[in-house]
């Protein structure tokens, strides 16, 4: 009972949530509210079972794309020389409506019929669960990520880096000066602040990659958090655009592909299908190189820019 | 079908048509970016649901393929708002339709 | 219910008893510095309130002392972040006005 009151506050938080989202009254608060929405998804996460969910939600769905939001409305709002409108102006409200309660429609019809159908006898899900030790780990979402389904992670990586790719080739035909950097003036707690916390984010990044084989927990857990240590450092102004990449941000941007792929590849000799794993080590070395590659690649996505440098 | 269920299915569907609303008639770019989200983040939570979360042990598949969504989704977004930038820098304008065009 | 889970659900409300009070103050107070005082001070306060009713709920030390380090880092990002915001504030408000 108690359970079901917690579940139906959540449900009419959410769905409050993202109606302020599209009705905020002017972009900046629409952006809150949807960082306050990933947050709360977070929270259904929990309550579905789903504490690898819950922590990605946290750090990427309302940490990382939060930021990004936030210093593209900067950027956008700083170069928009005129007074932003409202935005609000409805396109015929008899249109959007229906359409809007049809799709509505749609995901819960979708949804009942899924949810009613029986029982189908041995899932995918299932298979894993059986399976799982032959994989080294007992956390089972890592056993998928990384061993059953390793292609889906292998390609996801490639998107990531692919976004990257498309950000740079764009920022690079800006006019210079398009960008506005970080306004910071040097302000007596920031320091301290960092001097805490960026290593702090460093070492509960790798906790979490490390726990990720038998507790929730990950490398992309663990890359957003540290992805969040390298925004801080961009914000406070620690760390500054470069006009190029260096070498060693190429060797680590494309680290984690090319870890993944090598270590997919090393078995296919030996008889194996691709990307069966030869031992448990292999999926922390993956795990690894992913925690870095996916750390630089949205830290840059961030700072939209080629590379980083300390500032002087 | 439990109860738990239940909840976030309705969520799930509620959400989706608030964001189907929210990209139809947004005229500001970073608003559809925000109604496709929330659109990503309804088909996520029906993905879960439907996965057996809300009873049982949890199914690791469609968590596995939702976390690598989530990703996506940040990719995805992270690209577009790279455009907006570059759209504005452009046109300067960051609408669609600018009322001048009218 | 026995003891640990009667003073562990007693904290938990109390601490959202806080945050309640907080949430009101942010929602009533006139201008952003009253605004912030409320919001750090109940904040705080009730998640260390909350923390606590969790390490007796768990009963446990090593518990106990990860949820003080959580309270202590949610701390520090509350104070730096209220530092900012009020510093921003004062640099935005006409100089007759402030308080």
């Amino acid at each position: 009972m108690i359970a079901l009151t917690i579940d139906a506050i959540i449900a009419i938080g959410i769905v409050w949530l993202a109606l302020q989202t599209v009705r905020g009254a002017n972009v900046f608060s629409a952006i809150i509210m949807f960082i306050v929405f990933g947050l709360i998804m977070s929270l259904a996460w929990a309550r579905l079972h789903a504490p690898d969910l819950a922590l990605a939600e946290a750090a990427i769905g309302a940490g990382i794309t939060g930021a990004l939001l936030l210093v593209t409305w900067r950027r956008v709002h700083v170069l928009e020389g005129r007074t932003p409108q409202v935005g609000m102006a409805a396109r015929s409200l008899w249109l959007t409506l229906p359409t809007a309660l049809a799709a509505a429609l749609l995901i819960a019809s979708l949804g009942w019929v899924a949810l009613t159908l029986p029982a189908e006898p041995a899932t995918a899900g299932e298979l894993a669960w059986q399976r799982l030790p032959e994989m080294g780990v007992s956390n089972p979402v890592t056993g998928v990520l990384l061993g059953f389904r390793a292609y889906d992670t292998l390609l996801e990586m490639a998107v990531l880096l692919a976004a990257w790719l498309g950000a740079r080739v764009v920022a690079s035909e800006l006019r210079p000066g398009a960008l506005p950097g970080p306004a910071h003036e040097e302000v007596p707690l920031v320091g301290a602040l960092l001097s805490l916390v960026v290593p702090i984010s460093l070492l509960v990044a790798v906790y979490l990659l490390q726990a990720g084989g038998s507790a929730p927990g990950g490398a992309f857990q663990g890359g957003a958090v540290l992805a969040a240590g390298g925004v801080l450092l961009c914000l406070t102004g620690r760390l500054e655009s470069a006009d190029q990449t260096s070498l060693i941000e190429r060797i680590v941007l494309i680290l984690g592909l090319a870890v993944f792929s090598s270590v997919g590849l090393m078995m296919l000799p030996l008889g194996e299908p691709m990307l069966a794993m030869p031992g448990v080590w292999a999926i922390y070395l993956i795990e690894t190189a992913l925690l870095l590659s996916i750390a630089l690649t949205l830290v840059l996505l961030f700072a939209a820019a080629p590379g980083l440098r300390r500032s002087s | 079908m439990s109860a738990t269920a239940t909840i976030y299915l309705l969520t799930a569907a509620a959400v989706f048509g608030i964001g189907v609303y929210g990209l139809l008639q947004a005229r500001q770019i970073l608003r559809q970016l925000l109604a496709i989200n929330l659109m990503g983040g309804a088909i996520f939570l029906l993905l879960i649901t439907l996965g057996g979360g809300a009873e049982g042990p949890p199914d690791p598949v469609p968590q596995a393929m939702v976390l690598t969504g989530i990703v996506i989704a940040v990719s995805a977004t992270a690209f577009a708002l790279a455009l907006l930038v570059k759209l504005q820098d452009a046109t300067g304008s960051s609408d669609l339709d600018p009322p001048d065009a009218e | 219910m026995n003891l640990q889970e009667v003073v562990a659900t007693a904290l938990l409300l109390s601490g959202c008893f806080f945050y309640i009070a907080g949430t009101v103050g942010l929602l009533r107070f006139p201008d952003v510095f009253s605004r912030l005082h409320a919001l750090t001070k109940a904040d705080n306060l009730g998640l260390l309130l909350i923390c606590g009713g969790l390490a007796v709920q768990q009963g446990s030390p090593r518990i106990a002392g990860l949820l003080l380090v959580i309270w202590l880092l949610g701390l520090l990002a509350a104070t730096v972040s209220c530092h900012l915001i009020a510093r921003r504030a004062l640099q935005m408000t006409d100089p007759e006005q402030r308080p």
